[in-house]
C-alpha cells in the first residue's frame, strides 16, 4: 500500500512539474504579486510598507486558495480526459488510492506554498521593522483550510462535469451569489410582493447557500483579521472550526468522487 | 481463466439517444494457457468485450469470472494481470522511463534490479527514455506499453491490436516475446484485425460479430473449414461437372475448386473426357478465408 502510494505521489508531483497550464497560472499571479509589492520596495514609511505587506500577504492567500482549486481540477480532468486511468486501475491499485494520492499530492503542494507565502510575509515584516503579527499564522491556517476544501471540491466537481463547466459553477454559482439573491428576494418580499413563488425562490436560495461548500464559513466571527492582522483570544478556535469544516468537505467529496469514478467510462 | 456467459453491454449516443447494443449475450471460454484471439469486423464488440474482462466496463447482463473472481477496477486480481491498450491513453507528462516505472510500480512490488533498462534496451527504447511520450511517435508510445506488459511475469495477458503502428522488426521481436511468455505458462487474450498474426500465435480463436461469439474454436479446427478444397484448372470440350465450382472460364480452360472428398471422381472425369489437367493443389487453409465464410454464413 505504502509502495503503491508513493508511486502515484511521484506521477502526480511530476504532473504538477511539468503542467504548462499551472505554471502559467502561478507565473500570472507571480507577476501581479510582484506589481503589488513594488511600490514598498522604494517607500521609506513604515506604515505603508506595513500595509504593503498585508496586502501581497492577503492576495497571495487569495491566489493560493484559487492555485489549490486548479491544482485538484486540473489533475483530476486531465487524467480524465487523457482516459489513462485505465492503465493504473487495470494494475492491483483501487480507484480509492489512486483518488486519495491525487488528494494528497495537491495539499502537499498547496501546504507547501501555504508555507512560503507565510515565510515570505514573515521575511517582509522583518525587512520593513515591522512587528510580526499574530494574524499571519491565523489567515495562514485559515487559507490552508479553504484550500483543502477547495482541492476536495473541485477534485469532486471536475470528476462529474466538464472543468470549465466545474470552473464556472465555483465562480459563478457559488454561496456568495445565492446569499446575494436570498437577500434580493426577501427584500422584494417584504416591499410587499408577497407571493408563493417568491417564498419558494427565496427558500430555495437559502438551501442552495447552505448546501454549497463554502471558501471561508466562520468569516463573519473572523471579519477584522485580514485588516489589523490581530486575532482575538476568542477568534482562535475558528481556525480550528474552519478546518474541521474543510476536513468534512474533503470526507465528503472523496467518498462522492470515489463513487462517481468507480462508476465512470475509463475506456 | 476467463468465462463469460450472455454478457450485454449497451451504450447510450447522448442522454436521448437510442441505446446501440456492443455486446449481446456474448459467450466464451478462455482456458489456462491458452492463447485466445478475438477477431471479427470494427465495431463487432471485440475491445468492448476486453474492457469487460478488464473490469473497465461493468456488463448490464451476464456473468463473468476472471481467474474465478468478478473483475473489479484495482482489485488484486490484477496482480498477475498485464494490460496493452488499442490506443496509446498514457500519462503524456512523463518521459519513457518514468511511464514503464510507474505502470510497473503500479503492481506495489520492488523493481528487480535492472529490470527497467533490461526491457527498454531490448525494445530499443534506451536512447529514448528521458524523451517525454507527449513527444514520442504512436509506435514508440506502443513500445512503452509493451515494455510495462514485460517487467513482471503476467498469468494472464490482454492485448488490444497489439502490433498497430509498430515496424516490422518490433512486431518480429514482440511476437518472440509473445511466445516467450506464451511458452512459459501465460494464458494471453488478444484482439487483432491481422488474421496472419493470430494464424502465427494463437491456439483458440473466437469470431464475434454483432456483440455476439458466431464461432469459437481451435485455430486448427476453425481453418480446416477451407482445407478440404482443390483448386483446378483443366481444358474441358464440354460443361464441367456439377460439383465443380467454376470461377472463370477462357476458352476451352476452366478454372476452379473442386471439394476434396470429389477428387477421384474428378480425376475420372477429366481422363474419360480425354481433357488436359493443368493444376489440381491442394487450397492453404487460411484464418482469413474461415473468418470470411464464418461471417457470410451467420450474416448474409
Amino acid at each position: 500500500m505504502n509502495e503503491l502510494l508513493k508511486v502515484n505521489l511521484r506521477a502526480h508531483f511530476l504532473y504538477y512539474r511539468r503542467s504548462r497550464l499551472l505554471l502559467g497560472f502561478a507565473l500570472v499571479f507571480l507577476l501581479l504579486v510582484l506589481l503589488t509589492a513594488l511600490p514598498a520596495v522604494f517607500s521609506p514609511s513604515r506604515t505603508e510598507a506595513f500595509t504593503t505587506a498585508k496586502k501581497v500577504f492577503t492576495t497571495l492567500n487569495m491566489y493560493l486558495i484559487a492555485f489549490s482549486a486548479g491544482l485538484g481540477l486540473f489533475l483530476v480532468s486531465s487524467h480524465l480526459h487523457d482516459r489513462n486511468l485505465k492503465m493504473v486501475f487495470t494494475k492491483p491499485c483501487p480507484p480509492t488510492l489512486w483518488l486519495g494520492s491525487a488528494y494528497l499530492s495537491a495539499i502537499a503542494v498547496s501546504l507547501l506554498v501555504n508555507a512560503a507565502i507565510l515565510a515570505c510575509a514573515l521575511g517582509m515584516s522583518l525587512l520593513g521593522h515591522t512587528k510580526v503579527q499574530a494574524g499571519l499564522t491565523f489567515i495562514s491556517l485559515d487559507t490552508f483550510a479553504a484550500s483543502l476544501g477547495m482541492i476536495a471540491y473541485l477534485m469532486f466537481l471536475a470528476m462529474v462535469i466538464h472543468p470549465i463547466i466545474a470552473a464556472v459553477i465555483v465562480l459563478v454559482f457559488n454561496p456568495s451569489t445565492f446569499y446575494a439573491l436570498q437577500l434580493w428576494t426577501l427584500a422584494v418580499y417584504s416591499a410587499g410582493h408577497k407571493s408563493v413563488f417568491l417564498h419558494a425562490l427565496e427558500r430555495l436560495f437559502h438551501y442552495c447557500y447552505m448546501a454549497l461548500p463554502m471558501v471561508h464559513p466562520f468569516s463573519r466571527e473572523t471579519q477584522g483579521i485580514e485588516e489589523s492582522l490581530r486575532v482575538a483570544p476568542a477568534q482562535w478556535p475558528y481556525a480550528l472550526y474552519s478546518l474541521g469544516y474543510a476536513l468534512s468537505l474533503t470526507a465528503l467529496s472523496y467518498c462522492l468522487s470515489v463513487f462517481f469514478l468507480q462508476r465512470k467510462k475509463l475506456i | 481463466m476467463i468465462v463469460a456467459e450472455n454478457l450485454s453491454v449497451h451504450f447510450r449516443r447522448g442522454l436521448l439517444g437510442p441505446p446501440i447494443k456492443a455486446l449481446d449475450g456474448l459467450s466464451l471460454e478462455v482456458g489456462e494457457g491458452d492463447f485466445f484471439a478475438l477477431v471479427g469486423q470494427n465495431g463487432a464488440g471485440k475491445s468492448t468485450a476486453m474492457y469487460c474482462f478488464l473490469g473497465l466496463l461493468r456488463p448490464k447482463a451476464g456473468r463473468l469470472r476472471v481467474m474465478g473472481r468478478v473483475p473489479e477496477l484495482g482489485s488484486r486480481l490484477y496482480e498477475t494481470v498485464a494490460f496493452l491498450p488499442e490506443e496509446p491513453h498514457y500519462d503524456l507528462y512523463l518521459t519513457v522511463e518514468e511511464a514503464v516505472r510507474y505502470y510497473a510500480g503500479l503492481y506495489g512490488k520492488p523493481l528487480p534490479a535492472k529490470a527497467i533498462s533490461d526491457v527498454l534496451e531490448r525494445l530499443g527504447l534506451a536512447e529514448f527514455r528521458t524523451l517525454p511520450l507527449a513527444k514520442c511517435s504512436k509506435g514508440m508510445k506502443q513500445k512503452v506499453g509493451i515494455a510495462q506488459c514485460l517487467i513482471y511475469p503476467a498469468k494472464l495477458l490482454f492485448l488490444d491490436e497489439p502490433t498497430r503502428g509498430l515496424d516490422p522488426i518490433i512486431v518480429r521481436l514482440f511476437r518472440e516475446v509473445l511466445r516467450e511468455i506464451h511458452q512459459g505458462g501465460a494464458t494471453i487474450v488478444m484482439n487483432s484485425h491481422v488474421l496472419s498474426e493470430i494464424e502465427m500465435l494463437a491456439n483458440r480463436v473466437a469470431i464475434i460479430e454483432k456483440g455476439r461469439t458466431i464461432a469459437q474454436d481451435s485455430l486448427e479446427n476453425l481453418m480446416r473449414l477451407e482445407q478440404d478444397f482443390y483448386d483446378v484448372a483443366f481444358e474441358a470440350n464440354d460443361d464441367a461437372p456439377a460439383w465443380v465450382s467454376v470461377q472463370a472460364r477462357q476458352g476451352r480452360v476452366v478454372r476452379g475448386t473442386i471439394p476434396a472428398a470429389r477428387l477421384h471422381d474428378f480425376m475420372e472425369y477429366v481422363c474419360q473426357a480425354g481433357s488436359r489437367l493443368l493444376e489440381c493443389s491442394l487450397k492453404k487453409a487460411t484464418l482469413e478465408e474461415s473468418f470470411i465464410k464464418i461471417l457470410r454464413g451467420k450474416t448474409l
